[in-house]
């Protein structure tokens, strides 16, 4: 049985390495991304509250499943309750730096987090 | 009892509709059982499925890579309850842009690569075309890219996996009597 590399061409190389290469840089380029200032959560396309990402809290956001609970403190904001099916809004972790996102797909609720540039930071993350 | 040019050619092709059946029942297998797996994202799957695909192409051509994926897609989203659903749009999105690279790709330089280079490009083509379905139809907004790099980074692997399995099996079925008629080793 060949192992990759056995088959693997220098052209498989190039090519490999390349992608990997695209996406450490932007792995770097998320890392040093400034800690957000604001989150900012939409429930169906409609923005539905707003708060200071360095004053903790916690709110029940209504989604058309029922209530997703959001809590901020120093980690972050994150969710730690959700009726969605599979919970892949609460193994998300904390979001915290400027354009992290957290969603909730099957509740419609969508929260992220936005630096000091208000509105344009993700687009400030993509152009700079 | 000798053949003549027409039976080698119904031969063929009904060997080929044998084999690309055999191929889907395996591809939707995978496919059902990569998503009966836990995962932590659930984005991030092998996507063994393809390696089905793969196999079609080097095997016969782009029209059996398309009736394996597509057909793959379909019957995995039927028999899991997902059609039309934003996991179905997302694996279809997904299959479509790796496909046509694949394809593309094979065609334009397929004498410089191993079915690995040419799955680790449909492997990033999976991964971009599921991220445009996700920004225009789920998220809906710019911050989708975030995602964009680790998202990639792992599908590398995944294409990498996937190619070399496709490999393995080519080898295989090249010491198949279906293949030698054909003449011809399918990798080249």
């Amino acid at each position: 049985m060949k192992t990759p590399w056995q088959i693997m061409t220098k052209g498989d190389w190039l090519i490999v390495l390349m992608l990997l290469g695209i996406a450490l840089v932007g792995i770097a380029w998320l890392a040093v991304a400034p800690t957000g200032t604001r989150v900012i959560v939409t429930s169906g396309g409609e923005t539905c509250f707003v708060a200071d990402l360095d004053r903790p809290t916690s709110i029940d956001l209504d989604g058309p499943l029922g209530k997703t609970h959001l809590v901020i403190d120093e980690q972050g904001a994150y969710v730690t309750g959700s009726p969605c099916p599979r919970k892949i809004c609460i193994a998300m972790g904390p979001a915290k730096r400027a354009g992290d996102l957290l969603a909730c797909v099957p509740n419609r609720i969508m929260v992220r987090i936005e630096g000091p540039a208000g509105e344009d930071a993700p687009y400030d993350l993509l152009s700079r | 009892m000798t053949c003549s040019a027409v039976d080698t050619e119904k031969l063929n092709r009904a060997r080929r509709q044998v084999f690309l059946a055999l191929f889907i029942a395996i591809a939707v297998s995978l496919h059902m059982l990569e998503s009966l797996l836990p995962s932590p994202i659930p984005w991030l799957r092998l996507g063994l499925a393809n390696t089905l695909a793969l196999s079609a192409l080097y095997l016969y051509d782009g029209r059996a890579a398309w009736t394996v994926s597509l057909a793959r897609v379909g019957i995995g989203a039927l028999l899991l309850g997902r059609l039309f659903s934003p996991g179905f749009w997302l694996a279809l999105s997904g299959a479509i842009v790796a496909t046509s690279v694949m394809i593309i790709v094979h065609r334009t330089c397929g004498r410089h690569l191993s079915a690995i280079g040419v799955s680790a490009t449909g492997a990033a083509g999976h991964a971009l075309g599921q991220l445009l379905t996700a920004r225009l139809l789920i998220i809906q907004h710019e911050a989708i890219w975030q995602i964009a790099p680790p998202f990639l980074f792992f599908t590398v692997f995944s294409g990498v996996l996937t190619g070399w399995l496709a490999t393995l099996l080519l080898e295989r079925l090249a010491q198949h009597p279906a293949f030698q008629t054909t003449g011809g080793h399918p990798l080249n």
